[in-house]
């Protein structure tokens, strides 16, 4: 594909050495420093999160309240949400991104490094107001992650920091949408046409796009709930003539593309990964970029499937129940593609290959569930229940999760020049594949039966799929340890990768020494 | 610097999608208000 063996840059003499310690990293304008940032940030907020999510499941191994009240429970399961959304699976791919789109797309960094940095260093003060508010007299916020009125309007303090950090953390979104939507159309190599692009780059073009379009009616919904707490306005507020249920159009107009939003680049590594451990092109490149962009365009229009409980005309169910189930189409496109491109390849099964194949495997699931979940009188019936509480674990966990850590098994050579223990990453794989399905598949047969979601106690009846989830919950959670060892060690030393690193692998990094220089294709590579 | 593809158009592309943000961010809030 490329000619550019030699066109990587190297550690010339143009450039002055980066500022040692931590000035380096507060001032840097690097891609590669800035990429790691975002992916260190979403690595201590997984453990920030996952550490909640596991005290969630401690409190509910039996009925009863033994750990938590209801209103700490109400904040755990709220900012858990939050904090895996905004400070885990968007940052990390947003980590991705700034390491990899550059790299692959032959540009020597992303189109504004300045704002790059911007973008990245007001995360961390969107994280501490959320964690801090825990400290605030009332605690954290404990109205759920979809902020709905009038929960949102009648709280504490800590609801206005954490609208203040959901417009930060939006503001960061959208300066790294633009960077990257800037730099896929104005510096990629000569000859890189969009459509030879790596499916990556185009999975994140669109996902910058689908950012582009809903972070301002997100921070626009939120400054109306600002307004409603702050000055006596009644948007949401039914006393005032408000209408809470309009909160939540505005909101799923948002939130239904930014569940795409957090699959979108997992397509993207996924698709970068098989191909290499298949040692076959990719099945279908350009019906997986149609597929993408269909998926983008369709999660405009189906945002009400999340409010068939609200009530609404018969003909509105309709619309959004079948919008709902066209998505499926270009999503089937998709896992078929994966599957032929494994199709009789040369297949090896190295832990990212094994995070990718279980991502197929099991995002399929929740796909599966997702459209059961679309069929609106169903849907009625299973609202609030933990039959959802597992359809989007099973998108988010084994989903997007699973898409990150098979990305950093299969760039850290590159990135680190080092590479991982394999038997460890193997350890790891099982432990969390075994780990999450038997924390999540129980909750379907929960939720089947009715049990609520977001409540502390619950009947005796549903005890003993609780238990087990709770189990399975700590095994997922404690193996995560051994991601950490994983990387920690590979960042710091081991065997040295060579320049490809993986004998299927096909793209621009592969022709850049490992680790990749600090600043790379000075000048630009050709491709034909 | 730039050796790569077209640097120039950076700034159009980068000012086209902020004035497209805010633009969306104060639609928003005037849908709010009807």
């Amino acid at each position: 594909m490329t000619d550019a063996a030699h066109a990587h840059g190297h550690d010339d003499h143009s450039h002055h050495a980066p500022p040692a310690g931590v000035m380096r990293w507060l001032t840097t304008t690097n891609h590669k420093d800035i990429g790691s940032l975002y992916l260190w940030f979403a690595l201590i907020m997984l453990f920030t999160a996952g550490s909640m999510a596991l005290l969630i499941r401690a409190e509910l191994f039996q009925p009863g309240l033994q750990l938590t009240n209801p209103d700490f429970f109400n904040q755990l399961t709220t900012m858990h949400g939050l904090i895996m959304i905004f400070g885990v699976i968007m940052p990390a791919f947003s980590g991705f991104a700034n390491w990899q789109v550059p790299l692959m797309l032959g540009a020597p960094d992303m189109a504004f490094p300045r704002m790059n940095n911007w973008a990245f260093w007001i995360l961390p003060v969107a994280g501490v107001l959320l964690m801090g508010s825990f400290l605030l007299p009332g605690g954290a916020v404990a109205g759920g992650w979809t902020m709905y009125p009038p929960l949102f309007i009648q709280g504490g303090i800590s609801y206005d920091l954490t609208i203040l950090a959901v417009h930060i953390m939006g503001l960061s979104s959208i300066m790294g949408s633009i960077n990257i939507i800037t730099t896929i159309l104005n510096m990629r190599a000569p000859g890189l046409t969009l459509m030879k692009m790596p499916l990556f780059c185009w999975t994140w073009l669109i996902t910058a796009y689908l950012l582009i379009a809903t972070m301002p009616v997100l921070a626009g919904a939120v400054t109306m709930l600002l307004t409603d707490r702050n000055f006596g306005t009644s948007f949401f507020n039914a006393a005032g003539g408000g209408d809470p249920v309009m909160f939540q159009h505005i909101f799923w107009f948002f939130a239904h593309p930014e569940v795409y939003i957090l699959i979108l680049p997992a397509f993207g590594i996924v698709s970068s990964i098989i191909p290499t451990f298949a040692r076959k092109p990719l099945f279908g490149y350009a019906s997986m970029v149609y597929a993408t962009a269909s998926i983008a365009i369709l999660s405009f229009i189906v945002w009400a499937h999340h409010m068939f409980a609200v009530g609404m005309p018969a003909a509105a169910q309709l619309f959004f129940m079948f919008s709902t189930m066209l998505i499926a189409v270009p999503t089937g496109v998709k896992v078929f593609n994966w599957v032929a491109t494994m199709w009789k390849g040369s297949m090896t099964f190295e832990t990212p290959m094994l995070f990718a194949i279980a991502f197929v495997c099991l995002f399929t699931i929740g796909g599966f569930s997702g459209l059961v979940l679309a069929i609106a009188p169903v849907d009625i019936q299973l609202h609030d229940t933990y039959y959802v509480v597992a359809h989007f674990h099973y998108v988010l966990v084994s989903g997007a999760l699973f898409s990150i850590f098979a990305g950093i098994y299969y760039w850290l050579p590159k990135w680190s020049g080092y590479m991982y223990d394999e038997t460890l990453g193997k350890w790891h794989f099982w432990l969390s594949v075994i780990g999450m399905n038997i924390v999540f598949f129980p909750m379907h047969f929960l939720g089947l039966a009715g049990m609520p979601r977001r409540i502390p106690d619950y009947a005796l009846q549903f005890t003993e799929f609780n238990q087990i989830a709770t189990v399975g919950a700590f095994i997922f959670g404690f193996s995560q340890l051994i991601f950490l060892v994983v990387v920690l060690r590979a960042a710091k030393g081991g065997v040295k990768a060579t320049d490809r690193v993986w004998e299927g692998a096909e793209g621009l990094e592969w022709t850049l020494p490992s680790p990749a220089p600090y600043h790379t294709f000075e000048t630009a590579p050709v491709v034909k | 610097m730039m050796a790569a593809g077209k640097p120039n158009g950076k700034y159009r592309t980068a000012i086209l999608l902020a004035v497209w943000a805010l633009g969306l961010f104060i639609f928003t809030l005037y849908s709010g208000l009807k």
